[in-house]
């Protein structure tokens, strides 16, 4: 056979057709009896549906965990999770953090050095040696 | 107890997809199970009770916990009820008008439930139907050149049941552990292979081709006509060689997952439309990244662009040097342009000169396989009213045959 078919996946870019939120779950701990869960208690009863509401693609679980500080786990597509402790904190200060897990991509931190990365070819080209003028030095 | 009349005598009354199946009689007395994706019919009040069944019977409600555990998939009044499905339908923008019944069917594949009015066998077909479909007219139309291998490559990276795997698992979408009808339908329900077992993957033994047994080369037009969509050969049930090989009773995470995806295409298809469907795969499966460059595996290329070009009657190509550098040193680059008359069909670089020369002919072949007509059109956007008459595109040859 003159050619012959290398099979392969194609490489998913999220965003660039659909965009599928990374955060897929998100638990939230509470204790109905330590004071550090005071303002969870509060954010759960007042800012959770309106959040839930605003996030329909993410499956929210509230459970009670006594005897703990309140917490926050995310979980994501890559099936790694996050979680913040979120002790003594306010509800606006919760809800911040919780925006912080839903707009997170579920990968390890790192630091970004170039300002655009991309898997397509450069529309340039790569420099040749072997075209063009001859340099003199 | 009325719903169990309603089984008994509606037979003519409901339509196909309502009516349950001789399974359903079967389970009728174990655990009741009045499941549909359809909406629930209304029962009629003025129903006669024509039969002798007793008005108490052993029957458990379909609510009861304790049918639930009999049942092999979930009830379907529990999609309503479950948050993970309720997320997966809305981190997808499935349409509104796809409701969450549907989208727990899809997530039973046949090997947890093997009724088919429950699982997705048939959403599945449907959908692999469809996404073969609009990816070989999108492949064909777009690169009317390509060979037919390279052809059956994309066509798998595309919608091949690795990809469609790992768009399960790009969805979010988990396993349960074991089928069950008390299981969250938001899960995607299968029955796993059993550890050791044989899957024997790649060697099909008993297909579809006829003279099977005489192992006959097998040619990429004979693949065209009888094999599947991917270039595989299809297996045949009926037919097994004669050896004593069980059915596996499971399915791995892998077709499990592919049939899900299938089946979500099929139930946007009937439930939203040609429209929908069709911006589904477009958003979901053409977007994806794949580079047909990286497809091609030439064995002889200076052969098949010599044959490509007296096909094409060009002039027969001429390797020339275009620039060399440290022939005689441990690392010589020499850049070979292949020549056509006048015109350079392909370069390459390589440490060698037939290196090189072998690297010009892939580039030349590559730029005649991949060539793209610009605004192409499918087939398939003729379909809606108001759409412009279809005027046949360019499709080529295809690959040489040397």
């Amino acid at each position: 056979m003159p050619v012959q078919g290398i099979r392969t996946v194609a490489a998913a870019r999220n965003g660039v057709g659909a965009f599928i939120l990374p955060c897929k779950r998100m638990d939230f701990h509470y204790c109905d009896w330590a004071g550090s869960s005071r303002g969870m208690v509060s954010f759960l009863k007042s800012a959770l549906p309106s959040f839930a509401k605003a996030n329909p693609q993410i499956e929210i679980r509230v459970s009670p965990r006594p005897h703990k500080h309140p917490v926050i786990k995310g979980h994501y597509i890559n099936g790694r999770e996050k979680a913040i402790c979120v002790r003594n904190l306010e509800p606006e200060q919760i809800f911040k953090k919780a925006n912080l897990l839903k707009e997170a991509s579920g990968e390890k931190l790192k630091r970004t050095k170039k300002p655009v990365t991309s898997i397509n070819d450069s529309v340039r080209g790569i420099w040749s040696p072997y075209h063009g003028d001859i340099k003199t030095v | 107890m009325k719903r169990l009349q309603l089984q008994r005598w509606s037979s003519s009354v409901l339509s196909p997809r309502v009516r349950t199946g001789s399974r359903l009689q079967h389970h009728l007395y174990t655990g009741l199970r009045c499941q549909s994706t359809f909406s629930p019919v209304p029962q009629a009040e003025n129903e006669p009770l024509t039969h002798e069944q007793p008005p108490v019977s052993p029957i458990p409600s379909p609510n009861s916990q304790k049918s639930k555990y009999t049942l092999p998939s979930p009830p379907v009044e529990a999609a309503r009820e479950s948050a993970k499905l309720a997320a997966l339908h809305a981190r997808l923008y499935l349409p509104s008008r796809l409701p969450l019944e549907t989208l727990a069917r899809s997530l039973v594949d046949a090997s947890a439930d093997p009724n088919s009015n429950f699982n997705n066998a048939s959403l599945a077909t449907l959908g692999h139907d469809l996404l073969t479909y609009y990816t070989s007219e999108h492949l064909i139309c777009t690169y009317p050149r390509l060979p037919m291998a390279v052809v059956f490559a994309a066509m798998y990276a595309y919608v091949g049941p690795k990809t469609l795997a790992a768009m399960t698992r790009e969805w979010g979408v988990e396993h349960a552990a074991t089928p069950g009808g008390e299981v969250d339908p938001g899960f995607l329900q299968f029955k796993r292979i059993d550890p050791g077992t044989e899957i024997g993957e790649g060697q099909v033994n008993g297909t579809t081709r006829p003279n099977d047994h005489r192992r006959w080369r097998v040619s990429m037009s004979s693949r065209v006509v009888y094999d599947n969509e991917f270039g595989e050969p299809v297996q045949d049930p009926t037919k097994n060689d004669g050896l004593p090989r069980p059915l596996p009773q499971g399915v791995t995470a892998e077709q499990a997952s592919a049939n899900f995806v299938r089946a979500v295409m099929g139930s946007i298809y009937l439930h939203a439309g040609r429209p929908a469907a069709k911006r589904f795969f477009e958003q979901h499966f053409l977007s994806r990244h794949l580079s047909l460059t990286e497809l091609f595996d030439f064995s002889q290329p200076a052969r098949d662009l010599s044959r490509l070009c007296a096909r094409e009657s060009f002039e027969p190509p001429v390797a020339k040097i275009i620039s060399e550098t440290g022939r005689k040193s441990r690392h010589p680059v020499f850049v070979v342009g292949i020549y056509s008359g006048e015109d350079k069909l392909g370069e390459g670089a390589g440490a060698s000169l037939l290196e090189a020369r072998s690297r010009a002919a892939v580039a030349a072949l590559k730029g005649w396989y991949l060539y793209s007509p610009l605004n192409v059109r499918v087939p398939s956007s003729t379909e809606e009213e108001s759409s412009a008459p279809w005027k046949p595109v360019h499709v080529d040859l295809g690959e040489v045959i040397v």
